[in-house]
């Protein structure tokens, strides 16, 4: 069944010009989201998956950021040739964001409501009562307890699971096309992380909302991915279903990233396998595969040249040179 | 419980704080009677000071016309301290209302933007700093006249730069929290960053600073009075510590006696309520 593709980022470069030289910390990623579908995009941190989201909402260029090639597409429209004003139209109405940590995320001289009934001021022209009605509705569906009472709250009144309730609630104010969730759950309990979790999920049936998931937690992505999407130093190296990418890993990275789960099956109280050795640093990256400093199954081959997707089957990629012979043998 | 702490903005627990302590509320009624006087004398409801009440040079006496004696023409010493009052108070307000929205201004776009916006502004009051402070004020009231008006000018024109390096470096900081990336995720333009995001955070430092400010203009007042530059009828306390030089020599101590108490009072009040509201409205010490 083919599904409508609401975002295309199509072989995206962004690079950072820095005192210690030009960095690329996203070099060539493309991946589709899907109307209602969410996409998990999973890697250790530093590995370009935030700074792939800022692309998104139109926030690089920044101090010294550069969006070197590539599109995205949003709704067929190429947002790289938006101007600043028409992103901005677009930041919060149509494209949203969250991001981890919702203890700072709220602006601490302004009430909860006023936050919420800001959204609506700045997208919809709305009438104060409208708005304020608005924001209501908002905090009940996100499930915040006494709304009315929390209207009138400051920001360090609420608990950080509260917190990042409200910040879904502003985000998905203007009922948005896409919503990005940069570690959404990352700084809470993990008793919270499920509940806000669950929150998401029913808001997402609820309001056709697609969701990129960014996370570096593979529990999480089991819990709410339908694709996942695996970055190493600003590259994809292995794309899939999420069946595909636990049920049957490709790359020697995810591998090993699943590897590090534990699982509730073991009973022989094995230890749990660590990769080896650090993400290699941004200025100094090894040549060809990205990967082979830190790899196993690491050969020659491995430092001449990188490694280009390939497919495995109609949704299952991965980028690394002994899996496909293997495969191909 | 949970009703009392939502009813609570910020502001009034910010005032709260304020009249907890007794000394500011003391304080607070000091400046608001040196206030009224300003007010009375600015409705003309104040005596004229330019009158005889006795001869030369009477020490203080126990009517009130006399509590702190006469001046070389007879002239009631209290009356030209509260046309004084009326003198110094309008100058301190008058002068914040020019240095603060013009430090507010150039601090936060310079620190919002940066670039060459930030370039010019840091390169503006590098230049006005580097000459020094009562240097410039005379060279600028020389230029637009002697008198209140100009002087009040002058001191505006300099007087904002200790706030809006205050505002910049506020912005600086700011612009980078995660609550401004997270309004601009949220489509906020940078009209709305600066002035509903960023400024109420910074806003108490400008509150502070200016309430400070009034006193700075107040002390200035009295010193470029003293130098011949600024209010000349002689209703100021400047004039009267200028003309107290040569009574002093003669035991005529108590014209500067009255300004040195009068003054007192207000700066003390002013310099204890500006502690005050640095503690109140800080957000880092709110709870």
């Amino acid at each position: 069944m083919a599904q409508e593709v609401l975002l295309n980022v199509e072989n995206l470069v962004v690079s950072f010009d820095t005192d210690r030289g030009k960095i690329t910390p996203v070099n060539g990623v493309s991946f589709q989201v899907k109307r209602g579908k969410t996409l998990a995009i999973v890697g250790e941190s530093g590995c370009g998956k935030s700074v792939t989201s800022l692309s998104i909402m139109g926030l690089i260029p920044g101090a010294n950021g550069k969006i070197e090639g590539g599109a995205i597409e949003y709704d067929g429209q190429d947002l790289l040739k938006f101007s600043g004003t028409q992103m901005r139209k677009l930041r919060g109405d149509k494209i949203a964001m969250i991001f981890q940590e919702p203890m700072t995320a709220l602006n601490p001289v302004y009430t909860i409501g006023n936050q919420i009934m800001e959204v609506y001021k700045l997208h919809r022209e709305m009438s104060k009562k409208e708005a304020f009605d608005h924001a209501l509705a908002m905090l009940e569906k996100v499930k915040i307890p006494d709304p009315k009472q929390r209207m009138r709250e400051y920001p360090h009144q609420l608990s950080g699971g509260m917190r990042q309730r409200v910040m879904i609630a502003m985000s998905l104010a203007c009922n948005p096309d896409v919503l990005i969730a940069d570690e959404p759950t990352t700084a809470l309990d993990v008793t919270i992380q499920a509940q806000v979790l669950d929150l998401m999920k029913d808001l997402q049936t609820d309001l056709g909302t697609s969701v990129i998931f960014i996370t570096h937690d593979l529990g999480v992505v089991a819990e709410v991915a339908d694709d996942v999407v695996v970055m190493y130093a600003g590259d994809i190296i292995e794309r899939g279903t999420v069946f595909d990418i636990f049920k049957d890993p490709k790359h020697p990275y995810t591998q090993g990233l699943l590897d590090s789960l534990p699982k509730s099956s073991d009973t022989k109280n094995e230890e749990l396998q660590a990769i080896k050795g650090m993400v290699p640093s941004l200025f100094d990256l090894p040549q060809g595969c990205r990967f082979k400093d830190r790899c196993a199954l690491a050969e020659e081959a491995c430092g001449e040249s990188s490694p280009e997707l390939e497919k495995f089957s109609d949704t299952h990629e991965a980028a690394c040179f002994v899996t496909s012979r293997n495969n191909a043998a | 419980m949970s009703t009392q702490v939502a009813n609570n903005s910020l502001g009034r627990r910010a005032l709260q704080k304020l009249l907890r302590q007794k000394l500011t509320v003391i304080c607070f009624v000091v400046i608001i009677i040196y206030l009224s006087i300003a007010l009375l004398g600015a409705l003309n409801l104040l005596p004229d000071f330019q009158a005889r009440v006795g001869e030369s040079y009477e020490p203080p006496s126990l009517s009130i016309a006399k509590i702190f004696g006469t001046d070389i023409f007879g002239r009631s010493v209290l009356f030209k301290l509260l046309a004084g009052t009326k003198t110094a108070i309008s100058i301190g307000f008058l002068v914040t209302s020019i240095a603060v929205p013009i430090g507010i201004t150039l601090g936060s776009l310079a620190g919002y933007y940066g670039g060459k916006i930030d370039g010019f502004v840091v390169w503006l009051f590098s230049v006005i700093v580097s000459v020094p402070y009562l240097l410039m004020v005379i060279a600028i009231s020389y230029v637009l006249g002697k008198g209140m008006l100009s002087m009040c000018i002058a001191m505006g024109s300099i007087g904002w730069v200790g706030l809006c390096r205050l505002i910049r470096a506020e912005f600086l900081k700011h612009k980078e929290r995660e609550y401004v990336l997270a309004a601009r995720l949220l489509g906020a333009n940078d009209y709305n960053l600066i002035f509903k995001q960023i400024l109420p955070n910074v806003l108490h430092l400008a509150i502070i600073t200016a309430s400070l400010q009034v006193l700075g203009a107040i002390k200035s007042e009295v010193i470029l009075t003293y130098l011949g530059v600024g209010v000349q009828d002689g209703s100021s306390w400047g004039s009267m510590i200028s003309d107290a030089t040569g009574e002093l020599v003669n035991g005529h101590w108590w014209p500067l006696a009255g300004v040195v108490i009068t003054m007192f009072f207000i700066i003390y009040a002013l310099n204890v309520v500006g502690d005050a509201l640095r503690d109140a409205l800080d957000p880092k010490l709110v709870d």
